[in-house]
Order: C-alpha cells, then sequence, then structure tokens
C-alpha cells in the first residue's frame, strides 16, 4: 500500500475551522504536517465543545481532535526572534506553508510569503483569508456562518414565507474551502515538483464557495433571475421532498424522477393516486396536495423500512439521518468511515475518515490529534538538530511555548 | 522571441477523460480549469447536465444548460457510444493516453463495458480511475438510487439544516453533488501525483453520502462524547446574539454571542450602547460573558427584545458597514444579485465571461483560487457535443478513413 503524499512537507500556520481542516486532508494522504501552536493564542477549537466527559481543557476537544489528526504539533513563540529563526529553518526543508489568517498577520510575524521566499525559491505558500489578498474588503473577518450568509447559501436554503435558514453549520468551512484549497496545492506541488519553483496562492474563501453556487450566479447574469428558497421542492422533481416518519422528529426524503418511480411510490406508500397525477406535468401543477397525501401515508412507517421498501422499488430515498444514525449506517460502516484512535488523553474516540478510498494507497487517519506541543522535542531534535539541553534552555526561557 | 516565457499551467501535460454521467462535471473542470487536457466523453445523445436547470431563457438546445457551460469550461467533447464494441475500443486508446479516467455510472456499468479499472489498468498501470458514485463501489447500499436531496438526508448534513417546527431543509445548488466532485478532485490529483512518479496508478473510489458526512460540523463528536443529538435551529438564535436577523431591507447573519470564548460580545456591546440603542447597557452585565446563559431561552429574548427593533431600522448594507467598522462577524444575508455586484469580487476580477456557440454572453464564477506562477485560466468555452470528436480521434491515430468509418458506424459523432 502506497502513501500519496509521503515525502511532502507542510508548515502550517492555520487554525479553527477550515485552514485546519485543510490540512488534515494533507496529513490523511501522508503529508507530514506539522502544526505551530502557541500557548498563548490557542487554537480557537482547542477550547470548543464538545469536550470528553464534558471536560474542558486544551486536549479534550472533540471538534479539534477531528480537523487535526494525523498531524505533529510544536508549540513555538514566532514572536521571539529564536523562534522566528527556527520557523524559517523547518520552512527552509518544507514543501508547503499554509494560513487561514485575515492579510497582514503573516507579515506581522515575519512570515510573509517574500520572507519565505528569500528562505525557500521552491515553498509553495498557501494563505486563504475569507476576502483574499488585495481589495477594498480584504481586512474584513469571518467566519463560515459569515461566509454563508455573504455567498447566498443561507438567503436560498430554507422556505420561501419564513426567514433564510441556511444549513446551520460552518459549512463552507467542511467542504468548499479545505477542498479547492487541497487541490491548488496539489497542483502547485506538482508544478514544484516538475520545475524547482514555488508559488503564492491567494485563496478567498468568499470565492471557492461562491463556485459551488456557480448556476445561480449565472441564473442572475445571464438571465437576471434572483433565486429564493424553495424548501426541499427539487425544480422539474415531483414529488421531491421530506416527509415525516414514525418516531419523534424522524423524516424520510424522497425524490421521484420518472413515471414509473411514481407509480411504485404510490404502491408502495398505499396511496390513493387519482391517474392523471401518471405525468409529471399534472404533478409539478398539484405538488402541495401531492406531498400532504405522501406525508399522511409516510407518518406510518419506519423510516429505514421504508427507505428499504422503496429502494427495493427502484425509487431514490433517503432517511434523515442525525449524529447516532451515521454512526451506525451499515454502508458507511461497511467503508470504514470511522475510525476509532486512541488519543492520548480523550482516549479511544471517533474520527472522519476521509470520504474517498484508493485501490492501493491508504487513505485513513494514521493518528489521532497530538496535544498541545506534543511533538516539540521531537521536532527540535529531528528536524533542527537541537540537543537536549537547548531545548530545556528554549522551553524555559518560553520560546518553545 | 523569447521574452515572452510563460510557465507550464501548473497541471500542463496532463490528458483527462470526464466521462459525462450522472453527478455532473464539476471534478473535470477543477482540472481543465488548472491546464489540463480534459476530454469530455458524452453519449451520443449529449452529457446528462445539458439539459439541467437553470438554462438561458428562452432557450432548450444542448447548449443552453448554465450548469453544463459552467461545469465544462476550458474541456473538449468528443460524443462517443460507450455501449458500442466500436465506441468501447476508441475509449480503451484514448484511455492508453490518459492519466485520469473520471465516471459516475452505478458501480459495475464500466466494468460491463469492458472499461473497468482493471481492463484499462491491464492496457495502461500509471492511470488513475476515479468513479463517483451515491455510495461507494461496493456496500449494502452501492446499487441503491439516489439524488442531492436523498444524499444529504443520508449524509447527515440535512438534519442540521431548518426550522424546529418544519421538516429538515436541503441546502440550495446541490451541495451533496458539488461535495463529491471537490473530494473526487483533491482524490484524483493526490492519486495523479504519486503515479507520476510511480508509474502505479489508483481506482478512487468516491462516495457522495460520506462526502455529504463531513459537513456535519462537530454533531458526530458531541454524540461520541457526550451522548447528545444536535438538532436543527433556524429562525431561533443558536445562542444569544448569535443567528439570523431582520433588518429594513432583508436579514443580517450576526454572530455576537459564543464565538471563541465570547470575544465580541464586549465589542458588540460597546457599539450597541454608542448607537444608542435602548436597554443595551443591560449587555455589560456579567452574566452575558456566561456560554450557559447565552444558551437560555431568557437571554435569547432578551437580546432580540433590544436588538431587533435597531436592527429593522437600518438596511443591511448600513449594519454591514457598522459590523465592519467595529470589527464584528456581522454579514448581509446576501442575494444573487447581491453577490454579482460586490466591490470587492470586481476589484478581483472575479467573474468572468464566455460567449456560447451562438453568442450569448455568459457571465460566470471564475478562479477560485489565485496561483501566481501559473494562474487559473478561462481559455474557452465549454464545448458543444462532439465538437472536438475528429480532433481527438485522429490525437490517437485514427486516420482521416478509419474516422469517417466510425461515424458510419455510429459509433461517433
Amino acid at each position: 500500500m502506497r502513501s500519496l503524499l509521503a515525502g511532502v512537507r507542510v508548515i502550517d500556520f492555520s487554525w479553527i475551522g477550515a485552514g485546519s481542516y485543510t490540512t488534515k486532508i494533507l496529513a490523511d494522504l501522508g503529508a507530514d504536517v506539522i502544526k505551530i501552536e502557541s500557548s498563548k493564542r490557542l487554537d480557537t477549537l482547542r477550547v470548543t465543545k464538545p469536550f470528553k466527559d464534558g471536560k474542558p481543557g486544551v486536549n479534550r476537544s472533540g471538534y479539534f481532535a477531528d480537523r487535526n489528526s494525523s498531524k505533529r504539533s510544536i508549540t513555538l513563540n514566532v514572536k521571539d526572534p529564536r523562534g522566528l529563526d527556527m520557523a524559517k529553518r523547518l520552512i527552509a526543508d518544507a514543501d508547503l506553508v499554509t494560513n487561514n489568517f485575515t492579510p497582514g498577520v503573516m507579515d506581522k510575524l515575519g512570515l510573509s510569503y517574500d520572507a519565505v521566499r528569500a528562505v525557500s525559491e521552491r515553498v509553495v505558500y498557501a494563505a486563504m483569508s475569507m476576502q483574499g489578498a488585495d481589495g477594498p474588503e480584504k481586512h474584513d473577518l469571518g467566519y463560515g456562518l459569515t461566509i454563508a450568509a455573504l455567498t447566498g447559501l443561507t438567503y436560498m436554503t430554507g422556505l420561501p414565507d419564513r426567514e433564510p435558514a441556511g444549513t446551520g453549520t460552518n459549512y463552507p468551512d467542511h467542504i468548499p474551502n479545505p477542498g479547492h484549497t487541497a487541490f491548488a496545492i496539489l497542483a502547485a506541488l506538482r508544478h514544484q515538483r516538475r520545475t524547482g519553483r514555488g508559488q503564492y496562492i491567494d485563496l478567498a474563501q468568499m470565492e471557492s464557495t461562491l463556485s459551488f453556487i456557480g448556476p445561480a450566479l449565472m441564473d442572475y447574469m445571464v438571465n437576471g433571475i434572483i433565486e429564493s428558497r424553495s424548501g426541499n421542492a427539487r425544480p422539474g422533481h415531483a414529488p421531491s421532498g421530506v416527509y415525516p416518519c414514525q418516531g419523534d422528529d424522524r423524516w424520510i426524503a424522497i425524490e421521484v424522477s420518472d413515471d414509473v418511480q411514481w407509480n411504485n411510490l404510490v404502491t408502495v406508500l398505499g396511496l390513493t393516486a387519482p391517474s392523471d397525477w401518471d405525468t409529471l406535468q399534472q404533478r409539478l401543477l398539484h405538488r402541495q396536495t401531492i406531498d400532504a397525501a405522501i406525508a399522511q401515508h409516510t407518518a406510518a412507517f419506519d423510516m429505514t423500512e421504508l427507505m428499504q421498501a422503496l429502494q427495493d422499488a427502484g425509487v431514490a430515498a433517503g432517511a434523515v439521518y442525525d449524529a447516532r444514525d451515521v454512526v451506525n449506517d451499515p454502508q458507511l460502516e461497511h467503508r470504514g468511515h470511522w475510525v476509532t484512535l486512541n488519543h492520548l488523553e480523550m482516549g479511544p474516540s471517533t474520527y472522519n475518515s476521509p470520504p474517498y478510498r484508493f485501490s492501493d494507497a491508504y487513505s485513513e487517519p494514521s493518528s489521532p490529534a497530538p496535544l498541545l506541543g506534543q511533538h516539540t522535542a521531537e521536532i527540535c531534535r529531528e528536524l533542527l538538530k537541537l540537543d537536549d539541553v537547548t531545548i530545556e534552555e528554549l522551553s524555559a526561557e518560553g520560546v518553545l511555548a | 522571441m523569447t521574452s515572452t516565457q510563460q510557465n507550464a499551467a501548473a497541471l500542463e501535460g496532463l490528458t483527462v477523460l470526464d466521462v459525462a454521467g450522472p453527478l455532473g462535471n464539476y471534478c473535470g473542470k477543477l482540472f481543465a480549469d488548472l491546464g489540463a487536457r480534459v476530454i469530455l466523453v458524452e453519449p451520443l445523445s449529449g452529457a446528462p447536465t445539458r439539459h439541467i436547470e437553470p438554462k438561458i431563457s428562452d432557450r432548450d438546445d444542448l447548449d443552453a444548460s448554465l450548469t453544463f457551460q459552467y461545469q465544462n469550461t476550458n474541456k473538449e467533447s468528443i460524443a462517443l457510444d460507450l455501449d458500442s464494441t466500436v465506441g468501447q475500443e476508441v475509449f480503451r486508446k484514448l484511455a492508453s493516453r490518459a492519466a485520469l479516467v473520471i465516471e459516475s455510472e452505478q458501480p459495475g456499468v464500466m466494468a460491463q463495458r469492458g472499461l473497468g479499472y482493471t481492463d484499462l489498468s491491464s492496457i495502461n498501470p500509471s492511470l488513475s480511475v476515479t468513479s463517483i458514485t451515491a455510495f461507494g463501489q461496493s456496500g449494502p447500499f452501492s446499487h441503491w438510487l439516489a439524488t442531492d436531496l436523498t444524499s444529504m438526508g443520508m449524509g447527515g448534513m440535512m438534519y442540521l439544516a431548518g426550522y424546529p417546527d418544519t421538516a429538515p431543509m436541503v441546502a440550495c445548488g446541490e451541495q451533496a453533488v458539488s461535495a463529491a466532485n471537490v473530494f473526487a478532485g483533491v482524490a484524483s490529483l493526490a492519486a495523479v501525483y504519486d503515479a507520476e512518479t510511480s508509474h502505479i496508478g489508483q481506482h478512487v473510489d468516491v462516495s457522495m453520502q460520506e462526502c455529504v458526512v463531513l459537513g456535519m460540523e462537530n454533531a458526530v463528536q458531541f454524540y461520541d462524547l457526550e451522548g447528545s443529538i444536535r438538532k436543527r435551529n433556524a429562525g431561533t438564535q443558536r445562542l444569544a446574539g448569535t443567528g439570523v436577523f431582520e433588518c429594513s431591507d432583508g436579514y443580517i447573519y450576526l454572530m455576537a454571542g459564543g464565538v471563541g470564548s465570547n470575544r465580541f460580545w464586549t465589542v458588540t456591546t460597546d457599539w450597541l450602547i454608542a448607537e444608542g440603542v435602548s436597554g443595551a447597557e443591560t449587555f455589560r452585565e456579567p452574566c452575558w460573558l456566561d456560554q450557559a446563559f447565552l444558551a437560555t431561552d431568557e437571554a435569547k429574548q432578551l437580546f432580540g427584545k433590544i436588538f431587533i427593533p435597531f436592527a429593522r431600522s437600518l438596511t443591511k448594507a448600513q449594519l454591514h458597514a457598522k459590523g465592519r467598522e467595529h470589527r464584528i462577524p456581522l454579514a448581509p444575508i446576501c442575494d444573487t444579485r447581491d453577490i454579482s455586484q460586490n466591490p470587492q469580487r470586481e476589484y478581483r476580477g472575479y467573474f468572468v465571461e464566455a460567449v456560447d456557440a451562438y453568442g450569448t454572453k455568459l457571465r460566470m464564477p471564475g478562479a477560485p483560487y489565485h496561483l501566481s506562477e501559473t494562474p487559473w485560466a478561462l481559455r474557452k468555452r465549454a464545448p458543444q457535443l462532439g465538437e472536438h470528436t475528429q480532433d481527438v480521434l485522429a490525437w490517437v491515430g485514427y486516420s482521416q478513413e478509419q474516422r469517417e468509418a466510425l461515424l458510419q458506424q455510429e459509433a461517433v459523432q
């Protein structure tokens, strides 16, 4: 089995959401990701719920742990000239430097792209701020939820007669932004290997998120149509929606794509349907009446049993899973999605694997999240060639903190 | 003559076959826009995405879909019948020269055509094949049907979205499909990166359901560590001071409470007091620095009582400007018109324009990232069906005569 990014070393200044998720992707693919941390200015996720046994602690957050599998952690005070020098020595032997600060923060630390390029011509430098490195709004601060608001995801999700709902999460941090950044980084690493040259990647998280709603943006810019909220109804497909099932807050998503599927749905649910609903045109016209009729029938079914029955009948149906359901889903189980890693302080805990498998390479996380500064001494010895006495001195003087 | 020396594009020299299937073509676009040669392999009737809404107003031809136009920039198109023996032979020739095949057929379909990973790998061991499907290549649900809607349900994101008193809500814009495509892009490029030196290709198996699971934020960790099930909360404040609020011309999203050890509470309070908002002094009381208090209905109601009348007196642009001035995460809830007129996007040249085969100008999102040495570039519009069939066939060595024979056998178009 191969490790696809073996030999790639990353000096990682990223923190909180999108940045840490990006470098998790690289770390789980086998890159050596060294997370530069500071005990004075903690990665906020380290002190964000949920905590193991509900007890707060810098090494107890499950949110942090899941975003930082397969990485090493060094605590290094880069505001001390000796710390800055050590960071530069780490960078000199690395392939990639990453951060997700607002523009200017890395410059103030003495780690601007120019400063880094002076150390190494071949380093790829990936910055993922909210609005990008330049422009009138470059200093804006943002989180996944405000990026979702600014990119239309919030506006276009929910019911037309209610306030915008959005995804309820910091979605841009989890998928569009780490996904695009990792792709750009891999492309730049290929260029680096072919030419020996590094480069500066300036990713505005706003822009990579907007690329996920391209057709809606084009609908306005080409047709002048401002798309709004339409609940769970899919244009051109009827019925399509989310219907109640037996139990407390249990639901099933069903989407019929043709007339045969419609007839099979009618049979499975035992629906009495007028024959003019047999055509899509009529079903689109009577969407609301049909949805109400379906909801009346689905309410008598267990969501998992109904999903199975509809799938057996060739109808696309999916139970609306909560956190407990995804952990117990037989398909995700078959793929080995959930891995249990033995964290030094949290003990055995559940981690996400990446959502892909390779025929001949590893894809799952190789180690749990690091404790704060867990690998400080190891990295000092291995990569900076420092002896134990020096390491102790630097620790005592707050450089390795 | 050599003064205009240009860098090679980041992905120059890679040929990618993008088999147009049900899960779309955004993964192939990622490669094409950074300089790979991406050949869209379409059935003779055209890629399924050619029929997807939204379409250019008053048009219903094969080039009318804006989704298709967006997902297929910088690609070439060959119309090839993969269900015919002759078409399969052509595909194998193409695959012998490619670094990557991307496909999204149901598991087993490509293998039945003699075009599965094992078949293609025996011709070209360096080749990687990426299969994007709803549930993955094997397992109890691998042959089940799915759409974006049902995948958002089974991937756990839907349960977290929507109002507590209605059904959960699906995210706009087919996010499950997008997630599958972007993760497929990452995994494919990692495989190709390694195969270029090891000459060992990979079969990359991407599950759309599994991609969606990665969007569950901390919900699984809450279940794992505390045994609690996270629910949806639209229409309410997540914590006092954080959520959607109505203003005079729409809505804003404010994150005053609970973010990063509550670091924005004090600055928000100071701002509201400076604005003369009646009752805002209350927010100076120490209870507001306690997250447990912010989570109570009492705190949310009190915050709403004081903040909502103020918010309703201003536009989303006015509130945004004030939030920016005080460095508070406060964002207008933008629609697509707001976004298309944003000065920051304008400054960065984010939107780009292609002209379709009929002369219609298609303005669309451009670079998701700026690479200083090997920039993202829109070089050509999405192809018409089979626009490059002849060129592509000639490239793999078919003579004029052979190409005509293929046309007559209706294997290509």
